[in-house]
């Protein structure tokens, strides 16, 4: 399935900005992030079409998937 | 400190702390061993301080009932990482009730001062009265003990932060500064004076790279009572790190707590400034005064297209391996790093920017430096500003101070500077008067009478129940944006239990980087504090110590005349609700009125089981 990936701030060192990427149906958010090898330690927050889930959440065919890094402080 | 028990829950008064009273208009002073009166008292910081701010009934900020105490934490200048911090309380000048009683208040920054107080041998200076010469006050590590002396300041008057601690550099051998600058001399006219703390880095580097316990004024406190500066001289009293505090300090770095906030160079995150990419995709970076267009505006201002132009360096605090800083210099022709311009943190940077409509980093750091050199804290100096600039946007035909409108680059500095030198009281008393004067409050990006962070009130409600500003008195800022809640029950969980306790860090002298989301109730505290003073305590102690805290925060701020009323959001913020912002709306009035009453329910419970902290 089609799945349109966004990677925000230091995700995207190495990595890029935005692309479509071929999944197969049963992908969870997790598997996007083992398969882009994000670093654990810096992921914060999931966007699916927009709203906030987990890593555990399973993908549909389109979805647009946002990884954010982890926010903190001022 | 003195410790005859090694149980300071249950036998805090065998636990004394050394605390030097200075009366600056008799210059008397006494020296005293106190005894803890409980936890809080022992953790020391605002935990302590609050505890006799609420003994005086301070009607004025600038009045001689107003004392000045200046503290440290129970870690401070240990050997665990970020144990640095010093404290400033008092009744602020800037942060008041509508019934015009000035807020308890503290603020703290890291620096290497507050370990040298500490290594003086002193816990506490509590400065009554004032003096009716400039002065400034040397805290001194001898044999006998800890000595103060007052001394003649006049060479320092009307010095930039920075040239007062370069100055005094030149007198005083292994010693760390805490000053004001200019915008503290001028505390008639600026209520946002801030207290530059010095760093290694700066007295090496000669550069302008010091710290900041800037929130609440207590640089202008200092400057009603004509202390210019303080000097700890003391020699540095860190042996062998344990093997204990050795895994806390490496969990500090490597646990993930901290990750964030490292150099992108380490695999980290690259500070603070990296929450502008993240708050971008909410569209919820503030921009011209708090008001997120929707557009991709503040992504100018991203680290990825600053640092084509500029040399940005990672740096960190004395012995601190979290290396936040972000440190910005020019660069010269064959690319070598030019002249250092400022430390681009996400608040600074967004407020003294973004939010005032200027997108360009060379101007940005101009500004912050600035600002820095007058001694004026960036939050409240960027909100004020963003408020005259927006006033001058509605009313094109009638603007006022130099009808600086957003972006006007020029017309900003020359506000800084009036502001910074006391001539512009317009911006130096801060938005709540200003926007109470022009008779239009509802764009005035103040709670309680404190400018607020750089985090969209929109994303945060928990705003309202901060004791001593924006987030870093309520760490509800994320629970939004970050955790995605938006439903009733998680945030009155998370401003009544969980996110209160980011103020542990004002107490303990550790910074909030130490574990900023889980605060001092851990066992990497508890390591510490066992193998730093053989110190038996639960984190189960120290979460009931940061909530007792918190709670006399609060009474304090009802007892100063607050009504509950007052603990809200900024009007604009649910009459024109802001839709450009792409996250669950909690913005509403009905919200917040339905969290307002079930959080107070809680609150209200737990203030009249507060304990008699005699």
């Amino acid at each position: 399935m089609d799945i349109n990936v966004k990677l925000v701030g230091l995700f995207q060192t190495g990595r890029f900005k935005q692309s479509h990427r071929d999944y197969p149906s049963t992908t969870n958010v997790q598997d996007v992030i083992d398969d882009l090898d994000l670093p654990q330690q810096h992921f914060g927050i999931v966007l699916i079409n927009g709203v906030h889930a987990d890593v555990d959440t399973l993908l549909s065919e389109g979805d647009h998937l946002v990884l954010m890094p982890v926010i903190d402080g001022g | 400190m003195k410790f005859q028990t090694t149980d300071p829950a249950s036998n805090p008064s065998a636990i004394f702390y050394k605390r030097c009273t200075l009366d600056l208009a008799s210059g008397e002073m006494t020296f005293a061993d106190l005894p803890c009166r409980n936890l809080e008292d022992v953790l020391g910081g605002f935990g302590r301080s609050f505890q006799d701010l609420a003994k005086r009934k301070v009607k004025n900020a600038y009045s001689d009932q107003n004392p000045l105490i200046v503290n440290t934490g129970l870690l401070t200048g240990s050997s665990a990482m970020t144990a640095l911090r010093t404290y400033f309380s008092g009744y602020s000048p800037i942060k008041g009730s509508k019934a015009g009683l000035p807020a308890a208040m503290w603020s703290t920054g890291s620096g290497k001062f507050g370990a040298k107080f500490k290594w003086t041998g002193l816990d506490e200076l509590l400065f009554e009265n004032r003096s009716e010469q400039p002065v400034y006050v040397v805290i001194k590590e001898t044999e006998a003990g800890p000595e103060v002396e007052l001394k003649p300041a006049g060479h320092l008057l009307g010095l930039s932060t920075h040239a007062k601690i370069m100055t005094l550099q030149k007198e005083y051998n292994n010693a760390h500064f805490a000053v004001i600058g200019r915008a503290g001399e001028n505390w008639q006219n600026n209520y946002m004076g801030a207290v530059a703390l010095s760093t290694e880095n700066q007295l090496k580097s000669q550069e302008d790279k010091f710290r900041f316990a800037g929130r609440g004024g207590m640089g202008s406190l200092m400057g009603y009572k004509n202390i210019l500066a303080l000097v700890a001289q003391s020699s540095d009293k860190v042996g062998n790190v344990s093997e204990a505090v050795k895994k806390v300090n490496l969990n500090v770095i490597k646990g993930g707590g901290s990750a964030r906030i490292q150099p992108l160079s380490r695999g980290g995150g690259g500070g603070t400034w990296a929450a502008y990419d993240v708050l971008q995709t909410f569209h919820a970076v503030p921009v011209n005064n708090f008001r997120p267009q929707g557009n991709d505006i503040p992504e100018k201002l991203f680290r990825e297209n600053v640092e084509r132009e500029y040399d940005i360096k990672s740096e960190s605090c004395y012995r601190c391996g979290i290396t936040c800083h972000n440190n910005i210099s020019a660069k010269n022709a064959d690319g070598s790093k030019g002249e250092f311009l400022a430390k681009f943190d996400y608040e600074p940077l967004n407020l003294l920017s973004t939010n005032i409509g200027i997108h360009d980093a060379g101007q940005a750091a101009r500004l912050i430096q600035l600002g820095d050199n007058y001694g004026m804290d960036a939050i409240s100096l960027g909100v004020t500003i963003a408020y005259a600039l927006s006033y001058n946007q509605r009313h094109p035909q009638t603007p006022i101070l130099n009808g600086a409108t957003f972006g006007d680059y020029e017309k900003i500095h020359e506000l800084v500077i009036q502001a910074g030198e006391g001539q512009l009281p317009e911006i130096g008393k801060g938005s709540m008067r200003l926007s109470a004067s022009l008779g239009e409050t509802s764009y005035a990006y103040h709670v309680k009478g404190l400018e607020i962070a750089a985090y969209q009130p929109e994303t945060n409600p928990g705003y309202a129940w901060a004791i001593a500003g924006g987030h870093m008195s309520m760490g509800t800022y994320g629970l939004l944006t970050r955790e995605g809640k938006s439903d009733l029950d998680s945030w009155v969980r998370g401003i009544t239990e969980d996110k209160l306790h980011i103020v542990g860090f004002d107490m303990i002298g550790l910074c909030k980087f130490f574990d900023i989301t889980k605060g001092i109730g851990t066992q990497m505290v508890v390591d510490c504090l066992q193998s730093e003073f053989n110190l038996q305590v639960s984190t189960e102690d120290l979460r009931a110590a940061v909530e007792r805290a918190f709670l006399r925060g609060l009474a304090l701020e009802l007892r100063q005349g607050y009504t509950k009323a007052e603990f809200c959001l900024p009007a604009e913020v649910a009459e024109s609700p802001n839709h450009n912002i792409r996250l669950p709306d909690i913005s509403s009035a009905d919200f917040f009125a339905k969290l307002a009453k079930r959080v107070w329910a809680i609150f209200d419970a737990k203030l009249e089981g507060l304990p008699d902290n005699q």
